[in-house]
This record gives C-alpha cells, sequence and structure tokens, in this order.
C-alpha cells in the first residue's frame, strides 16, 4: 500500500504531509508529556515489533494466499493512540529510508493513510466498542472491527488524493473510488483476521498488556447487542459506500469474478514489500448494478469482520474460563 | 541474519558515499520534487533528471542486478496504479498522465535508492536532524533500526523453534494459529525487553531527553 | 581491608515483593566496602537480580526489621505498606549508597555512582553506534562535549575496544557487546559496579579478558554469577542467595569451600578450590 513518489502531485503530497506532520508531532507531544519515561522504548520497540511483523507471512484461511499484517490498530491496542501513531510513523519512515518503500514526498500520504487513520482513527472505533461490551470479547470485537475499517478508510484517503492530484485529467472517480474500496474491504479482511488473532493470542497470554479503556459502567457482553450493533455498522458502510458507486457501471457477476481474480493476485507474496493500487479489473459495461454492487461488497465484509470477531471472542471466552478453573484448582 | 540486510551498500567508499548527507537528502528531494513538477512534455528535462540519476546509481558502484530486482518488484505496481487512469476513461485517453506516472515514479524510486544505499542510516539521521527533524523522533528511529535486528534473530529463532516441534503439514486453521502465537510471541517478548531496556537507561542516568554528540 | 570505615553499599532489612504476592527478597543485610570486589551466589530464582536492581531504585524495596513482618503480612497489607514507602511514611530507606538513602530526591547523584551492566547485553546497548552507546551516560550527566569523548575513548580503551567507535552493535560478536556495555557503564566513572553474570554466555578467552578488565577496575564490585571459578578468582567475600535470604556471609574460599552449604543452595564447590589450586585468590 506504500504510494510511490510520482504518483501524487507535489500539491497533494505538500498537502498530506503538513496533516501528518501536525498528528505526528502532536503525539510526539503527548509523549514527551506523559508521566513515564517507559513509553519512549516502549514505543520504539513496537515500531520494531511492528516492522518485523510485517515481513511475516500469514496464511489466509478463506484464500490460499499469504497476507500481511499492517498494524496500526494493533500498535494503538497495545501502547494507546499516541505512541501508537509514532510507532507507525516510525515504521514508515524506516521502510522509507532502509528499502525506498514509499516516496520521499509522499511520506505524509503514506503516513496518513497507513499510520495515523489505523492508530488514532482505529484507536478512536475500538475504544468505541470496547467500552461498550465489557470483557475480552468486547476487546477482541473492538480490534477486528477497527482493523478492517482502518483498511477501507486508508484506502479510500488514497481516492481523494489520487484524485485531487490528477483532477484535470477527468476521470471516472466514483468508479476508482468504488473499485478500491470494495477491494480493500477484502485486504482489511485479512487484517482484521490477524490483528483479531494477535489480540485475542495477547489477551489469553498476558492480558495485562492490552491498553483497555476504562468500560463504561453497566456494559455487559451480549450476543444480541454484538449482532444488532453490527447490523447498524453495516448498513452505515453500506451507506457510505452506495453513493459512490457510479450510475453507469458494470454488472454484479463481473465485479464479484474481477476482485476475486484480483484479490488471488494481489495477495502473492512480495519479497520486500508489497503496494496495493487501484486494481484495473472492472470491465466497462452498462447497468445499474453498481450501487448495490458495493453495497453488498459492504455488507459482505462488515459481516465476516463481525462472524470473526464473534469466533475469536468465543475463543477467547473460553480460554479465559480455562485459566480461571485452572487457577481455582491450583490455588 | 546477516548483518548488513537492511543496509547492503551504505558502506561503500565511492564519492557518492563519502559526499555529506545532508547535502544528498536535498539533491535527492529536489530530484524527485522536480520531477514531479516538470510536464512530461517536456521529455529532455525529465530524461535529463534520469541521466543524473543513473550517473549517480553507478558512481555509487551500485550492482546492476540489484537495480534491476528492485525494479522488477516496482514496476508492475506502479503500472497496475498508471493504467487506472485510462481505464477510468474507458481507453479513449489519459496515456498521457499514466506515461508521466510511471516515469515520474521510476526516476524518484531510482533516486531514493541512491540516497539509501550510499547513506548509512545514522548518517542519514544526523542529516534529518540538522534538517529540523525533531530529536525524539530521530532518537526514536535510532532506537527502531537498533531493535529490528534483535527481534529478526528472535523471531529467526522461533520460528525455527516451532518447526522443529511441527511434524507435519498443518492445516489452513492450525497454521493461521501458529503464526499468530508467533507475532503474539515476539510482541509480548519485545514489550519485556523494552522494560528492561527502559531500566538500562534509567541506569545510566536517563530523564527522558533526548542527547547528542552533535 | 574490610575494616575499612565508610563503606560504599549498605542494605538493610530490605524485603521486596513481586506485584504479584510472590516474595522476592526477605531481610537481606549486608555491606560492600571501599575497593572490594563482592560475589553474589545462588541458585537460579534466588533474586540476585532482583537484588542488583535495588542498588540504584530500579525496584524499591521495604525495610523490615524482622522476616514475620514479610512473612507474616498479606498481599493487600504489603502493598499498601509499599504504596506508603514510596510516598510519605517516615522509613529510612532499606539501601544507602555513599551514605545516601535510596530515595528518588537522590536518584541522579546514586546512579551516576552506582553502574549496573545487565545480563543480556542486547538490552543495554540500544544507540545505533558504539560511540553513542558509551556517550549515553556522560551525556546524560551532562557534560561537556570533550569531556564526553575524552570518557568514551578511555573506558573503550579499559575494555580493549579502542577504535571501535563507528561501529554498530549488530555488527559485534557477543563478547565484544558484553565490553561495549562494560564500557558504557565504566564511562560514568561509578564508584560501585553491580555486574549481573558478567560471564555467561561468553567463550573461554573473551571470558578471561573480562575477569583481568575487572581485576584492573578501580571501582568496587558486586558480581552476581554462576561462574564459580570467575568468583573464586575474583571476590575477597561471597554471599550465598536462596530462596531470597542471604544463606551465608564469608570469605570467599572459606563459603565456596564448605561443600554441604553449597550442595544445599544447588551450587557446587569450584574446582580450583576443591583441587587446593592457587589461581588468584581475592584480588585485592
Amino acid at each position: 500500500m506504500h504510494i510511490a513518489d510520482g504518483i501524487l502531485s507535489n500539491e497533494v503530497c505538500l498537502g498530506a504531509g503538513v496533516i501528518a506532520a501536525g498528528a505526528i508531532g502532536l503525539s510526539l507531544r503527548k509523549l514527551n508529556d506523559t508521566v513515564s519515561l517507559r513509553t519512549i522504548p516502549l514505543t520504539g520497540m513496537m515500531a520494531a515489533v511492528i516492522f518485523a511483523a510485517q515481513m511475516v507471512k500469514f496464511p489466509l484461511l478463506l484464500a490460499p494466499a499469504y497476507g500481511h499484517l499492517l498494524g496500526g490498530v494493533l500498535a494503538a491496542i497495545v501502547v494507546g493512540p499516541w505512541a501508537g501513531c509514532v510507532a507507525m510513523a516510525l515504521v514508515l519512515f524506516l521502510q522509507m529510508a532502509l528499502f525506498a518503500d514509499g516516496g520521499w514526498l509522499a511520506y505524509g500520504a503514506n503516513a496518513l493513510n497507513m499510520g495515523i487513520v489505523g492508530s488514532l482513527g482505529g484507536h478512536a472505533i475500538y475504544s468505541l466498542i470496547s467500552r461498550r461490551f465489557a470483557g475480552p470479547r468486547g476487546t477482541i470485537a473492538g480490534a477486528v472491527i477497527a482493523a478492517w475499517l482502518s483498511v477501507v478508510a486508508g484506502s479510500a484517503l488514497f481516492c481523494v488524493e489520487f484524485t485531487l492530484s490528477h483532477h484535470g485529467a477527468e476521470f471516472d472517480i466514483p468508479r476508482l473510488f468504488a473499485v478500491m474500496t470494495t477491494f480493500h474491504s477484502l485486504i482489511g479482511v485479512g487484517e482484521a483476521l490477524i490483528t483479531g488473532g494477535v489480540v485475542s493470542y495477547l489477551l489469553a497470554v498476558r492480558p495485562d498488556l492490552i491498553d483497555a479503556p476504562h468500560q463504561l459502567p453497566g456494559a455487559a457482553a451480549g450476543l444480541g447487542r454484538v449482532v444488532w450493533t453490527g447490523a447498524v455498522a453495516a448498513l452505515a458502510v453500506a451507506a457510505f459506500l452506495a453513493p459512490f458507486a457510479s450510475e453507469g457501471a458494470d454488472g454484479l457477476e463481473q465485479t464479484a469474478d474481477d476482485l476475486k481474480f484480483a484479490a488471488l493476485e494481489k495477495e502473492r507474496p512480495a519479497p520486500v514489500s508489497d503496494y496495493e493500487a487501484p486494481i484495473p479489473g472492472v470491465d466497462v459495461s452498462t447497468g445499474a448494478w453498481h450501487k448495490v454492487s458495493v453495497a453488498l461488497a459492504g455488507v459482505f465484509g462488515t459481516s465476516a469482520v463481525l462472524g470473526i470477531a464473534f469466533v475469536l471472542g468465543r475463543i477467547a471466552r473460553s480460554k479465559l474460563v480455562l485459566r480461571e478453573v485452572e487457577a481455582t484448582h491450583a490455588g | 541474519m546477516p548483518a548488513d540486510f537492511l543496509d547492503r551498500y551504505s558502506f561503500g567508499n565511492t564519492i557518492c558515499h563519502r559526499c555529506p548527507a545532508s547535502l544528498k537528502v536535498l539533491l535527492t528531494v529536489g530530484v524527485i520534487a522536480g520531477c514531479a513538477l516538470i510536464p512530461v512534455s517536456y521529455w529532455p528535462a525529465q530524461g535529463c533528471l534520469a541521466c543524473l540519476v543513473f550517473a549517480g546509481l553507478s558512481l555509487a558502484e551500485i550492482p546492476l542486478a540489484y537495480l534491476i530486482r528492485r525494479l522488477v518488484l516496482f514496476l508492475p505496481l506502479v503500472l497496475m496504479t498508471a493504467v487506472a487512469v485510462p481505464l477510468a476513461r474507458g481507453f479513449a485517453g489519459g496515456w498521457e498522465t499514466a506515461a508521466a506516472v510511471v516515469i515520474r515514479s521510476m526516476v524518484a524510486f531510482l533516486a531514493a535508492l541512491w540516497l539509501v544505499s550510499t547513506t548509512p542510516f545514522d548518517r542519514l539521521l544526523a542529516a534529518m536532524c540538522r534538517l529540523g527533524m525533531p530529536r525524539l523522533f530521530a532518537g526514536l528511529l535510532a532506537f527502531t533500526y537498533r531493535y529490528v535486528y534483535v527481534l529478526f534473530d528472535e523471531l529467526a529463532r522461533m520460528k525455527t523453534a516451532q518447526r522443529a516441534r511441527t511434524f507435519q503439514p498443518q492445516s489452513a486453521w492450525r497454521t493461521w494459529a501458529g503464526t499468530t502465537h508467533l507475532v503474539g510471541m515476539l510482541l509480548i517478548r519485545a514489550l519485556d525487553r523494552a522494560e528492561r531496556i527502559h531500566g538500562a537507561m534509567v541506569s545510566r542516568g536517563w530523564r527522558g531527553k533526548m542527547h547528542d554528540l552533535d | 581491608m574490610s575494616h575499612a570505615p565508610a563503606h560504599i553499599l549498605k542494605v538493610d532489612h530490605l524485603s521486596y515483593r513481586y506485584p504479584t504476592g510472590q516474595i522476592a527478597l526477605c531481610d537481606v543485610n549486608f555491606v560492600v566496602g571501599v575497593n572490594e570486589i563482592v560475589g553474589l551466589v545462588g541458585p537460579n530464582g534466588a533474586g540476585k537480580t532482583t537484588l542488583l536492581l535495588h542498588l540504584n531504585g530500579l525496584l524499591m524495596g521495604t525495610r523490615v526489621a524482622n522476616s514475620a513482618g514479610v512473612l507474616g503480612s498479606t498481599f493487600a497489607e504489603h502493598a499498601q505498606s509499599l504504596a506508603a514507602n514510596g510516598g510519605e511514611r517516615e522509613q529510612r530507606a532499606p539501601v544507602e549508597v555513599l551514605g545516601m538513602p535510596v530515595t528518588p530526591e537522590n536518584f541522579p547523584e546514586i546512579r551516576r555512582n552506582v553502574g549496573v551492566m545487565f545480563q543480556d547485553p542486547d538490552d543495554q546497548l540500544f544507540c545505533p553506534t558504539v560511540r553513542d552507546d558509551v556517550a549515553f551516560g556522560p551525556l546524560n550527566l551532562e557534560f561537556p562535549r570533550d569531556e564526553v569523548l575524552r570518557r568514551v575513548a578511555e573506558s573503550l580503551a579499559a575494555v580493549g575496544l579502542a577504535g571501535f567507535e563507528d561501529r554498530r552493535p549488530h555488527e559485534l560478536s557477543f563478547g565484544e557487546k558484553r565490553r561495549v556495555c562494560l564500557a558504557g557503564v565504566l564511562a560514568c566513572e561509578p564508584s560501585l559496579l553491580a555486574l549481573d553474570e558478567p560471564s555467561s554466555n561468553l567463550d573461554p578467552r573473551s571470558r578471561r579478558g573480562l575477569i583481568e578488565i575487572l581485576k584492573n577496575c578501580e571501582a568496587a564490585q558486586i558480581i552476581a554469577s554462576h561462574d564459580l571459578e570467575l568468583v573464586a578468582e575474583l571476590c575477597s567475600r561471597v554471599f550465598v542467595l536462596d530462596q531470597g535470604r542471604v544463606q551465608a556471609n564469608g570469605p570467599t574460599r572459606e563459603i565456596l569451600g564448605n561443600e554441604p552449604l553449597m550442595a544445599r543452595h544447588g551450587l557446587e564447590v569450584p574446582l580450583s578450590i576443591q583441587y587446593g589450586l592457587e589461581i588468584g585468590k581475592g584480588a585485592r
């Protein structure tokens, strides 16, 4: 997903750079103001972990392919949003300065799309959800949903930046937007799976490491509420995506086929890095199906994410119960 | 893990390596920005920039095979992005924009590659500091760079240990769970290590300020 | 020499519990004199590292006069007393360095005087180059640049690594890493060195080099180690720590040569003492 130089215009790079510099500067200030000095080595170490973990290939359960972690949400959940934001900025800088992954001028845009949205935005969503639902289930649901949304939001931001850079070229912006976000809602499922898996492992082994926000009084884990919130979220995402679907666009079947093909193509491991780009997979045809297809993709992504959250939550809860039982027997 | 896997070529002794790092940073950013500013219709100017970059790369004695390997990984992704523009117009136009994207990003990529393969990371950081990067950020970058090596070694050891206990091909679910545990364990160990490092830093009088020798 | 009036370190009825409630140290008492090299031996999990972390305030134990105070109190009570100790309760700190109690007000002065070397050199080498790392302590003491560079050069020379300034930590061998750690500690010119397993994982040559460096070092030292030969060679006095308590304390040969005592605490009489070899008993 690293944006190379030359893809965005200088003005857009500058704008994104200013926003990113503001956010990173603010996070650095927050980091400097923390009471505990240990946050500083912790942040650097978190960045090193994300850097190393991005090179671990994850088999994706749904497809015979590999994905890898982005890590913004994971970092924010473990070390908090501000330190998480700085950690992601560090990772992206290192990749740029050691591998030339991501352009020097596009650093601001990269930091914005992958780091700041993932850590600050992701943490906001995570704490919103995990505050409402107590216990490990809420934490995992929050992590999974935030991870998925952060990827989709990052791709949406890229579309905005790309569009602003090439506004003279007069191409079909809504279609680019639809293809990008739909495709990334699939990539996001991978990110959600990995983040959720790692978080549920941490919850089972070292729950003290998770930066759990204070739960609202009376928050209780209830399946009904999770499903209810999920349904609302799915509808919201669908509603969010639908307007971007263009009037004259392609058919549902083609989109599905192309996306499947594209997903296989994209998820192949690249030795050092990977780049995500708008996929030129969607053919030109007519029909009013586009809106529906994008909305369906949104609903599909959301329900897949909810399913993951639910399953992982169950596993983590049963593990915790097991540990409690063992502890009572031991004590 | 070989000690130089992150920066294999940055310790050479050519004129490019000896050049002051801040000059190199400014030069590279200048080339990249210039490349994006010049319209593609002025192709001789673009060509001059490309020649400059190639001259730099050959002066720095960076092996052609390495450059080609990196470009092979890089170009397809840029091509896909570039093709999106004409595609979005039904292949009726937009080729000029696509060509611009490809040429610009290739020159910029090679320029960045020249910079990072002629400058050791600590010099690059010192240069960035002189150009206005916050001290704390530079200190954190140095810290992260240092521990990436340690974590890679740790990751490799953990993978070996895991392989040593895996006797047959596993189901996708098990492999996935195993990989999750690997990353989770790496995270736990690293955070514990960060705690010990904090102890070591405080033991040597650290009170939260990043000092610098220069 | 043990009758020297001033001692550098005084540990007085030190007790410590882990946050989990487990007792780590219980009523530990000892002193270290000027120029003395003291060995700290004991099985794994005896509390050696925990004890060393108290010497510069990385951990803060309580001063409990009798062991019943620690063993009898519930976790909640103890946690309360620990909290109170960090706060305003009038209590003498259990650890004193150069006559100063180890309390947050004295941390800067104490950390300048107590150099702690940790077991894993990777935990201690956190800077991109050897020069930066050795300079870290002096820079924190806010010495001028020339003085910092002088100290870097001097302490690197003292550990036999002159000219290693521009090397990067991940390129060094394990033994070199440990010596750089030692240089980083020596650069603060401490009056007490606390060394945690200084010889672990070293090949014989690096271990020998390290012993020679420590012998030539002027600071008082407290060495926690499983390498009893090293302890026998360097230390004039040894104490045995097991289950958080000082089980024995005395001259090196006497303690390390006491076979029943050694066996009781999971240790062995070093061969040099068993066979009466004179390797260099009590360097000073």
